[in-house]
């Protein structure tokens, strides 16, 4: 079966294929006796390992095991096979968590919190025939009956994505003249291109990434931070779950600086994709456009009404569109109301420019899909990359085409990704600079835009992964 | 231990002939060393149709493209992006646009544009193992690979990409090389089961009623070649100017076959032409005719020999 991880984390690291000088990193300790013989290995019929003594006595052998952290990390891998490495998250997972969590003690019950991508809904819906309004009150009320506490949007962390991108942009970009890695700012975002960035570039790439936590990450710190508070619980008490349009989220939720030590609890325990959501709803024999819909969780996003709101700039997140118009205007005073994108060698790269009286003023770029991550990274190594941001994602056509989307046979995948896309589209957007709630964390729950405190919760860092010496001695 | 010859490339050649001579390398001199631009083993070099540049694919995961020059060869620019060794790198006839393909199971398109200026247009990850060879169709933008998972695959560009529109099953163990006849209807693969078979193409409302899927045409395998070699074939070369099929074999030997006179279009048939039992002495790893002169082939092994070679047609084939 092919691999579900984007193409870009595809081609960096699963391999069936091991060198004898590549070394997983994560080696089974095995107590050794000394001895002169060499092991004998028994294997049982049930398929388990059993290493004959000299003596004749056998030992069962331990199954070596790797986690997704381990994943991350490592430059060459045992086994390619998917199952090892999703078997801590998965819908599976969640079923058993929330099984365990009917019958637990009240001290040792946790409080459940999915939060679900506004692309994850926009594939539910073109699946199931229905509004992203009606899919997110019907999913609202599924989750809630196999006991689920609250469901949120990943639409209300994103704004401190975009806020945050946006003023770490415009103070690289004032510092240009004394910091030569300042641009061009590289979106953050999308956890394929940063692991594929930290293992094929490491420490050549990591200074252009921005250092802002992706929507998921951000509903993390809010869910076990601000939430946890208001609702007078520990972050391990609370289990979140986030439904994301791909695989590559799993990585990204079990990377270590989004552990927290002090509770030992990850921001986000679970990532579960719109497929395995689909597979939920087919075990739970469900149909959810027959579901009684549930009212809109709106404790956390502190909306008045039932109302779903989006940002503009595509199917990814909008980073450019929110960027380019905030630069423009805080750097050059110019009101940018639509943007004008010129695609150049395909449809996954495109050029914007701001141009005063034929004077260049920003260049910016959307790069999509592994050739045209590619092509960036090798320009910008020959220091010919013209662009002062780009919005990389390693999905062709972006998010809403993430490999844990719903994909149907009956229809050609053009239609059903332009499908997906108008309900995206169908909601009216904001402008994250205008929500209230926002501003009021910022105050109150943050101490400020600059605080610490603001830092913990928003920003991030990349770490370079030393590649084991990949069998280039080996003769062919 | 010592140098193995792995890969020969005929480009524009200045005429005159030469054969095997005597004296080791009579009439041929060598001209320049390149031996600034890699840092493991050369696997494969390939002239571009115009024959001003040199493409060398390297184990070091690289592909670098030498310009000649009066004095001399310069590395001009280095492709990176594979994840490692790669095995193998071809032009296109336009000469705008190059293919190499790795061990990470990839095949990559670049092009490369006015200001010598290269830029990667796909990367294709249908095989599921390692990619020996690619080799384009003579006249048309069609891309073929050969892997270890036993396939020959067939690539074309589709609205701004390229995909896969074909996958050649039949083989029953590594395919090491491919090579198109001069019309580009035909072609040969060649294997580790120690077969050569052609394959032909059938596009959509042919007469012999091949079914296609969609607009792309089906390509079906229309001859086998067994029995002949006894071990691992590495390369085939298939004569554009005669139609004469060279195979370098694991057994040392060099095999010609031709196609025989009574041959029908849906069922070809070959015989063996010529056989060198001992054309060099360890596994010969590539053949390639000389495409101006007939009857010239080139060929090189494992011992670190280069080798020359004037093959007649027979009278009776």
């Amino acid at each position: 079966m092919a691999s579900p991880f984007s193409g870009v984390l595809q081609l960096t690291d699963l391999d069936d294929y091991i060198g004898p000088s590549q070394e997983c990193i994560k080696p089974v300790k095995v107590e050794k006796k000394p001895g002169k013989a060499a092991a004998k290995i028994r294997i049982e019929a049930d398929g388990s390992y059993f290493q004959i003594n000299q003596d004749g006595g056998a030992q069962k052998l331990e199954k070596a095991k790797i986690t997704l952290n381990d994943c991350l990390a490592c430059s060459g891998c045992i086994t390619s096979a998917e199952s090892v490495l999703i078997t801590q998250q998965s819908h599976e997972e969640l079923c058993k968590m929330l099984t365990l969590n009917k019958t637990a003690a009240p001290d040792e019950r946790k409080l459940v919190v999915v939060s679900v991508s506004p692309q994850s809904r926009a594939s539910l819906a073109a699946r199931c025939k229905m509004g992203v309004l009606e899919t997110a009150k019907k999913l609202t009320a599924f989750f809630k009956s196999l006991g689920v506490h609250y469901v949120f949007d990943t639409t209300f962390s994103r704004n401190f994505s975009l806020l945050e991108s946006q003023r770490e942009f415009v103070k690289r970009f004032r510092k240009q003249s004394e910091d030569k890695k300042a641009l061009p700012m590289l979106a953050s975002a999308c956890p394929g291109w940063i692991c594929y960035a930290e293992k094929t570039h490491g420490s050549f790439i990591i200074p252009y990434i921005s250092t802002t936590k992706s929507p998921q990450q951000v509903m993390g710190s809010l869910i076990k931070g601000y939430f946890a508070e208001q609702q007078h619980l520990t972050p391990n008490q609370i289990y979140h779950v986030t439904v994301m349009p791909c695989y590559d989220k799993k990585l990204e939720a079990s990377r270590p600086d989004f552990f927290n030590q002090e509770y030992q609890t990850r921001d986000v325990d679970c990532v579960i994709t719109t497929g395995e959501v689909l597979k939920l709803l087919e075990q739970e024999g469900v149909s959810l456009s027959d579901v009684d819909p549930a009212p809109l969780d709106t404790t956390l996003s502190g909306a008045a009404e039932e109302e779903l709101t989006s940002h503009s700039g595509g199917g990814s997140g909008g980073y450019l569109e929110h960027v380019y118009k905030y630069a423009a205007k805080e750097l050059f005073g110019i009101q940018v109301d639509t943007i004008q994108y010129k695609p150049l060698k395909n449809k996954d790269f495109q050029e914007v420019t701001l141009e005063k009286e034929g004077v260049v003023l920003l260049q910016f770029a959307l790069a999509y899909g592994f050739r045209n991550i590619q092509n960036l990274v090798q320009k910008l190594k020959r220091g010919k990359s013209p662009y002062h941001y780009i919005e990389v994602m390693a999905c062709p056509s972006g998010c809403l085409n993430g490999g844990g989307q719903i994909k149907l046979d009956s229809e050609s995948s053009k239609d059903q990704l332009q499908q997906v896309e108008r309900l995206y589209e169908s909601l009216k957007t904001t402008i994250p600079e205008e929500n209230w709630t926002v501003k009021e964390l910022y105050e109150q729950w943050l101490g400020g835009t600059e605080s610490e405190k603001a830092a913990q919760a928003l920003r991030t860092e990349y770490h370079a992964v030393e590649r084991a010496s990949t069998g280039f001695n080996i003769k062919w | 231990g010592g140098a193995r010859g792995r890969g020969v490339s005929p480009g524009p050649v200045p005429g005159g002939g030469h054969h095997a001579g005597v004296s080791p390398g009579q009439g041929w001199s060598c001209r320049a060393v390149l031996g600034e631009g890699h840092q493991r083993t050369v696997r494969r070099v390939a002239w571009s149709p115009c024959g001003s540049y040199l493409a060398s694919a390297s184990f070091d995961a690289t592909t670098c493209i030498w310009k000649k020059q009066e004095d001399g060869f310069e590395c001009v620019t280095t492709l990176e992006g594979h994840e490692n060794e790669v095995k193998s790198v071809a032009w296109a006839p336009s000469g705008t646009l190059l293919a190499t393909c790795s061990r990470d199971k990839s095949v990559w398109v670049w092009e490369v544009d006015e200001e010598e200026e290269y830029e990667c247009v796909s990367v294709l990850n249908s095989h599921t193992q390692d990619v020996k060879h690619v080799v384009w169709h003579p006249n048309q933008e069609l891309l073929a690979s050969a892997s270890y998972d036993d396939t020959v695959k067939l690539y074309h560009e589709e609205e701004d990409d390229w995909v896969c529109c074909a996958t050649l099953e039949g083989h029953e163990s590594t395919v090491w090389s491919v090579a198109f006849d001069r019309s580009g209807e035909r072609l040969a693969s060649c294997s580790d089961d120690k077969t050569v078979r052609i394959w032909r193409q059938y596009k959509p409302g042919n007469e012999e009623g091949v079914a296609c899927s969609g607009t792309d045409p089906t390509w079906k395998c229309v001859c086998n070649l067994s029995g002949y070699h006894s071990r691992t074939i590495y390369d085939v070369a298939w004569c554009h100017l005669t139609g004469a099929l060279a195979t370098a074999c694991g057994d040392d030997a060099i095999r010609v076959f031709e196609e025989s006179a009574s041959s029908e279009p849906q069922q070809p048939t070959f015989s063996l032409a010529a056989h060198v039992p001992r054309a060099h002495s360890q596994d010969v790893n590539c053949v390639a005719w000389n495409p101006k002169e007939p009857g010239l082939l080139a060929s090189c092994s494992d011992d670190g020999d280069i080798a020359f070679w004037r093959y007649q047609r027979p009278e009776v084939c």
